[in-house]
């Protein structure tokens, strides 16, 4: 499917009032237990916010953030935090047994019966989402599944469908793009001029506009203008052909030389009864 | 609220003051946000920088209790500047009207006081011989309510509100431009208020200099604007239009008191009049409403020669408002309460008396979805239960969702709800529950006691069933006819059961029953109105009134005063986001239900049209108060510290509101052991005294523990660290909470001296999976002037740092 038409986000963190039905409308959906929390856990700054990271039993949360210039107090910014479902994931790349996939209208979802538990997945996440249930014996990854279930029904996903403001808007990639863009360019001064997601790992299917740069929330600023996958598909795609020719070579080379040996004994053997 | 909470994408500006919408009311974000797209600009005052700050053009901060300065600084501006919609002000307010010459201001007092309570006697208008108010329509006579006007708010000038409230003059200035600008006829502006208006010892007249602001705007009945007041509960406004609070009947009307001694002295007492022709004086229906009520409580026992059962009313002699009821518990008065979805062990102002008040009571019932701090009161931290000889029963309670019936929101919107689950376990509704307890009363009184008929005699009709059938009791709040009647000049004729089609039918001579008169032609002769769900067409409707989704009261108006939305021609100000209009051909008006069928006061070619009637159809004289002689506490605002405050009243050398009454003097601490501003709120995750989400594990998640928002600035003063636990204590108590340090409060310069203020929320305490400290341990037994209601919003404490983590 074309890039334009996968299912997509645009997060405006501008009209986002970090009321967080949207964190607690997932937990509802997807059933997912309460965590034990603790106010401030967070360290300084970290205000209401809560939990303080993602989790197996948290997709999706709202990060507070005072925004201070100069010493004073210019904003109290919000950003929601979750899989961006890239176009080119790095996580279903590195899938040794490919559990975790990219579907084709734009979710990237995982098969719990594949899932071994390895982990690559969470080393090669630019953004450090899947996390891992680190307390189950039969254990599995978790990340936000873009309500899979539902948006296969017709359904918007839970948090789209919560929030008040729209801040949260559920549509197909190449339409909001222009809708961020026509924000951008309609509000200047409004708005950091910046699509986030629109390149970032190759282009995300969860857009993200703000009026700071999204580094100040969070958002992680080193992450490459580039699918990941592009490097690491070269290197996994190499290791089986690696592992298997240099298998044949040990193999063949091992194949002759026992053969030598098996040959050499032969001779001594047959020399003996003359 | 006068408008709608769809209406408030029609605004051009938009003011929350002493609201956090965007916390507490989230969903109006979602028509804020449309009107800012369309380029309206959002103006956020508040002590503290909130989750609505964050979505506002201009965010002014003020120190606690200093709205009516704050507004008085505006509605400066606009008088100095000639920015008022001097047109709107001649037709639709009483700008124009002369009063008492003797009437003044002197040393914040508005006249001799007596007893406790003002006089009056100078609150009043000038008449002429046949005893029509005199209106000096050039507006320049010195005794006219506009020129008073003036005079009065001459002295919120911005230098002298900057000291009292602590914003920067620059701000009140950048404020006062936005918001003026919508006293042109073609733009609106609309104020959204809260607690944060009203739970001062002046709230009422906080939200008069609302009123006032936007009157000189022309702002009321118009599109995008009026005085938008969010409601909390979700039925909250159901229950106030129904009679929740001690001082009213159903639908408004006064209850009796003991000088009440029969239903004409009663009568004399409520019924409105007015000389002038031109003023519909609403309230001169008086009669027709109090009597269908006493046919709807009595039936056939009320009857004409016993002035229909009214002496079965009860006759109050004192005020019975929340905080009295808890005084008057406190000394053993009160023996016995039935707490109905109710927690003022956690919700109720000075919690140490309430809460020991409560140990006076020989017996409590408390309903509720679960066990509160109220009903478990006996066995709160600190006491031993053997001590407390109090009975408590407690009634599980259905939820919202577990029973059918209506709720009203703030828009006046009765929309029907049906059961969606059942309730768990024995949890019944409210209406089974009062049922149960009225048909025991009956039984009861049946046997014996003291004056049994008011019970006895009262009419139940609510069916056989297991429980009381919505439906009937939502037809006898509508009304019937009880028997035939004609109505020649209507061309209109009822028999007698019939559902009566709306309160223009109601009558004073007992042929009509009606239980709510504000709520006739919710449930008629064509359905149950309020289980309307048609979205309307935007052609159709382009301001998005929906008519018939659901039902409005009054009368399906969704607008109230909207007739004030056109000139006295019936030409609407802003004809691109019209209300109403008047069609002079069809003679009608066309668009919402017009505030008062009547053709508007003038002809198209400027003749007066002698049918036509003034916009303010609830006033006697048919004109919006500028001038407002029946409040307690003054007919203008004036500005008033709140009891406890750090400084002296910079206005006048009346400190605090003159006509409160302090219940307890001693409790009044002063600013050396108290030297920081406190004020109270609520956030978005968790629901007033907590019952229903401190019990809810994704929102404990969310919040878990209680807290108390402090500045850096006052932080590093108190070596207090994000996190550490503190001590805030006041005259009447302390307790331990958790602080988070914020730059989102700031210290303010008041009166040259530089004042703090902290934040608490108040939902926690002591019963539910999250605990906490409860805010309201700390806040005073005082009220407002005319509602009692506590000022839990401005207040004296002391912050010290405790050692210890928070547990």
């Amino acid at each position: 499917m074309n890039n334009n038409d996968q299912m997509a986000f645009l997060y405006d963190s501008t009209k986002c009032m970090g009321c967080r039905g949207c964190q607690v409308a997932c937990k509802q959906w997807h059933e997912l237990p309460a965590e034990k929390t603790r106010f401030f856990a967070g360290g300084a700054d970290s205000g209401y916010q809560n939990p303080i990271h993602l989790s197996e039993h948290t997709y999706t949360m709202i990060t507070f953030h005072e925004v201070v210039e100069d010493g004073k107090l210019m904003d109290w910014a919000f950003w929601k935090t979750q899989c961006q479902h890239c176009l080119e994931p790095a996580c279903a790349s590195v899938c040794l047994v490919g559990a975790m996939h990219k579907t084709e209208n734009g979710p990237v979802v995982w098969d719990s019966h594949k899932c071994i538990g390895c982990r690559y997945c969470m080393l090669a996440c630019p953004f450090n989402i899947p996390k891992f249930e680190w307390k189950k014996v039969i254990s599995d990854i978790r990340k936000c599944d873009f309500c899979a279930d539902r948006i296969a029904e017709g359904l918007l996903p839970a948090c789209a469908k919560t929030c008040a403001t729209g801040a949260i808007l559920f549509g197909k990639r190449g339409e909001l793009i222009e809708i961020a863009k026509e924000r951008l360019s309609k509000d200047p001064e409004k708005y950091y001029q910046h699509i986030y997601g629109l390149e970032e790992a190759g282009g995300t299917c969860v857009l993200n506009i703000s009026n700071v740069p999204l580094k100040h929330l969070g958002y992680p600023d080193n992450v490459p203008m580039e699918p990941l996958e592009k490097n690491t598909q070269i290197d996994m795609a190499a290791i089986s052909p690696a592992v298997i020719g240099l298998g044949a070579i040990l193999g063949v080379t091992a194949f002759v030389i026992n053969r030598r040996i098996e040959l050499a004994k032969t001779k001594e053997k047959g020399g003996q009864n003359e | 609220m006068t408008n709608q909470w769809i209406d408030i994408g029609h605004s051009d500006c938009i003011m929350i003051i002493g609201s956090n919408a965007a916390e507490n009311h989230p969903i109006s974000f979602k028509h804020i946000l449309n009107a800012k797209e369309k380029g309206a600009k959002l103006i956020s005052v508040d002590p503290r920088y909130t989750r609505t700050s964050s979505e506002s053009d201009i965010y002014a901060p003020l120190r606690a209790g200093t709205d009516i300065p704050f507004i008085g600084a505006i509605i400066h501006y606009a008088l100095s500047n000639d920015l008022v919609q001097r047109d709107y002000l001649l037709t639709h307010t009483n700008a124009s009207f002369l009063v008492n010459p003797d009437f003044r201001l002197t040393e914040g007092l508005f006249g001799e006081i007596k007893g406790g309570a003002y006089t009056k006697n100078t609150w009043g208008f000038q008449k002429d011989a046949s005893g029509i108010i005199k209106k000096d329509l050039s507006l320049e006579n010195p005794d006219c309510v506009y020129q008073l006007l003036k005079k009065h708010f001459s002295r919120y000038d911005l230098d002298t509100v900057s000291k009292i409230t602590g914003t920067p003059t620059d701000t009140l200035l950048k404020v006062a431009e936005t918001f003026v600008g919508t006293h042109r006829p073609d733009k609106s502006g609309t104020i959204m208020y809260a607690m944060g208006a009203t739970q001062h010892t002046y709230g009422t007249q906080n939200i008069r200099s609302y009123a006032i602001l936007q009157l000189l705007m022309g702002n009321i009945g118009v599109a995008g604007g009026g005085i938008n007041a969010l409601r909390g509960e979700s039925n909250v406004q159901g229950s106030t239009d129904h009679a929740l609070l001690f001082h009213i009947l159903p639908g408004y009307l006064k209850s009796p008191e003991v000088t009440d001694v029969d239903l004409d002295t009663y009568l004399k007492k409520c019924i409105t009049k007015s000389e002038d022709p031109r003023s519909a004086n609403w309230w001169g229906n008086y009669p027709k409403y109090i009597t269908s009520l006493l046919k709807a409580f009595y039936g056939d026992h009320a009857v004409k020669e016993n002035g229909y059962c009214f002496n079965y009313l009860p006759k109050r002699s004192a005020n019975y408002s929340h905080i009295a009821l808890f005084e008057a518990m406190s000394k053993g008065v009160i023996k016995g309460l039935i707490a109905l979805g109710q927690n003022p062990a956690v919700g109720g102002p000075d919690g140490n008396i309430e809460r020991n008040a409560l140990a006076n009571l020989d017996w409590m019932v408390a309903v509720d979805l679960f066990e509160t701090e109220t009903s478990a009161f006996w066995e709160r931290p600190g006491v031993n239960p053997a001590d407390i000889q109090t009975e408590v029963f407690l009634f599980p309670a259905a939820s919202s969702v577990e029973k059918e019936g209506s709720i009203s929101n703030s828009g006046r919107w009765a929309q029907w709800r049906y059961t969606a689950v059942d309730p768990p376990g024995d949890a019944k509704p409210d209406l089974w529950i009062l049922d149960r307890i009225h048909k025991q009363l009956k039984k009861a009184y049946g046997e014996g006691g003291v004056f049994p008929e008011p019970i006895t005699q009262l009419q139940w009709n609510y069916g056989d069933g297991e429980e009381p059938d919505p439906h009937a009791v939502a037809k006898e709040i509508n009304g019937y006819f009880l028997k035939d009647v004609d109505f020649p000049d209507k061309k209109l004729s009822f028999k007698k059961g019939d559902l009566v089609p709306g309160f223009a039918f109601l009558k004073d001579d007992g042929s009509t029953a009606s239980g709510n008169w504000l709520y006739c032609a919710s449930y008629t002769g064509k359905g149950n109105m309020m289980a309307r769900r048609t979205r309307s067409n935007p052609q159709d409707d382009p301001i998005g009134l929906n008519p018939e989704w659901a039902w409005c009261w009054p009368v399906n108006r969704r607008i109230i005063y909207n007739r004030a939305s056109c000139d006295a021609y019936g030409n609407p100000w802003a004809p691109q986001k019209p209300v109403v209009r008047y069609d002079h051909a069809a003679k009608k008006w066309i668009g919402d239900v017009p505030d008062g069928p009547w053709p508007p006061l003038k002809n198209p070619d400027g003749s007066k049209n002698p049918d036509g009637k003034y916009s303010f159809i609830m006033t006697p004289e048919g004109f919006a108060c500028l001038f407002a002689p029946t409040l307690t506490d003054g007919p203008f605002p004036e500005h008033y510290e709140p009891l406890e405050s750090p400084v002296a009243n910079l206005m006048s050398m009346q400190q605090n509101n003159p006509v409160i009454k302090i219940w307890r003097p001693d409790e009044i601490g002063d600013s050396d052991k108290y030297p920081i501003v406190a004020t109270t709120y609520r956030v978005t995750e968790h629901w007033q005294a907590g019952a229903m989400t401190r019990n809810v594990p994704w929102l404990v998640e969310l919040v878990p523990n209680a807290f108390m928002e402090i500045s850096n600035d006052l932080a590093t003063e108190l070596d207090i660290a994000d996190g550490d636990k503190v001590k805030v204590s006041t005259i009447r108590g302390s307790i331990e909470i958790c602080a988070l340090v914020t730059r989102r409060l700031q210290p303010l310069m008041v009166s040259g001296k530089k004042v703090h203020q902290v934040g608490l929320i108040w939902h926690f305490g002591y019963k539910g999976l999250a605990t906490g400290e409860s805010a309201n341990m700390l806040t005073p037994h005082v009220g407002d002037a005319n509602t009692m209601i506590p000022e839990f919003k401005a207040f004296l404490c002391n912050v010290e740092k405790v050692k210890g983590d928070i547990s």
